[in-house]
């Protein structure tokens, strides 16, 4: 694209479906990367307070999910530092990117609600978490997330994945009962992200 | 009678680079490099060009340690664009 040419009206429309869609692709394939960190981070956090949970008995070892944010975000921040550019949004990315940040304020606030609460009230962590059915809230609203994306990124993957989380994680909540083996749905919603992340960057 | 396309708009590079911001809003240096294949000589030739006209803006700064040139789409940038997409079309047999 060097020689500045004049070109014919045919020759301009393709250039600019080819552009914008080769742009778009670019764009959508670079976001992928974030599903795939914080897949893995929901991942590792579950397993390591499910085995916590289970060795100790404790469910206070709940509090370690704050830790996750604390780790994700300045990890987001600095991939995208390294990348130099990528500070790039289209309308795909920016309407995915809203859904999730929803999503984690959503999760975040409830979390933190249930947290203060117990300490008002002098309840243990764990208590809150099951009184407030927090796992079966969060994981609906993990699955509800997964299943826009699915729409906005035009996957059935995804909103298949997002269906199954959503609806699966809140049958197994129930029948496993209120015992630490809950950890273990987000465990399979942090692979389930991982996927999608993986999915992301194979199909731009 | 046709409508007369905008020369500034009717050139390979400007038209790609002006294609990827009408998507994206913003974009820097090195990714409208790395999208339209084109020198950074030429690509910055261009880029003034269609500052001049108002089309874009161009704002220089840092990104960490490293200079970093990021271009956005201004509003009558993005007017012409859709008006000589618009144009386009009256002289395709649609």
């Amino acid at each position: 694209m060097e020689l500045n040419k004049e070109m014919t009206a045919q020759e301009s429309l393709t250039l600019i479906a080819e552009t914008i869609n080769n742009s778009r692709k670019d764009v959508i394939r670079r976001s992928g990367r974030y599903y795939i960190i914080w897949g893995a981070l929901l991942t590792f956090f579950s397993l390591l307070i499910y085995l916590l949970w289970k060795t100790s008995g404790n469910a206070a070892w709940n509090n370690l999910w704050f830790a996750m944010p604390l780790i994700g975000f300045p990890l987001s921040r600095m991939l995208k530092a390294k990348d130099g550019a990528g500070q790039e949004k289209n309308i795909v990315t920016s309407t995915v990117g809203g859904i999730w940040t929803s999503f984690c304020v959503f999760a975040c606030s409830v979390a933190v609600f249930c947290l203060v609460y117990g300490l008002l009230t002098n309840n243990a962590i764990g208590n809150i978490v099951v009184g407030a059915s927090l796992t079966a809230m969060i994981v609906l609203l993990f699955g509800l997330a997964e299943t826009v994306t699915g729409v906005a990124l035009k996957n059935w993957v995804i909103k298949i994945a997002g269906f199954v989380t959503g609806i699966g994680g809140i049958i197994v909540y129930y029948v496993t009962g209120t015992n630490k083996e809950q950890m273990l749905i987000f465990t399979f919603a942090g692979i389930v992200l991982m996927a999608t992340g993986l999915i992301v960057k194979r199909q731009n | 009678m046709f409508p007369k396309l905008d020369p500034l708009l009717h050139s390979e590079l400007r038209l790609a680079v002006m294609s990827i911001l009408a998507d994206i809003q913003s974009a820097d240096f090195t990714f409208l490099k790395k999208q339209t294949g084109a020198t950074a000589g030429n690509l910055s030739v261009q880029l003034d060009k269609l500052a001049s006209a108002g089309y874009i803006t161009i704002e220089k700064g840092f990104k960490g340690k490293m200079p970093c040139t990021t271009c956005t789409i201004t509003p009558p940038g993005m007017e012409a664009f859709q008006g000589y997409v618009e144009a386009l079309k009256d002289y395709l047999p649609l």
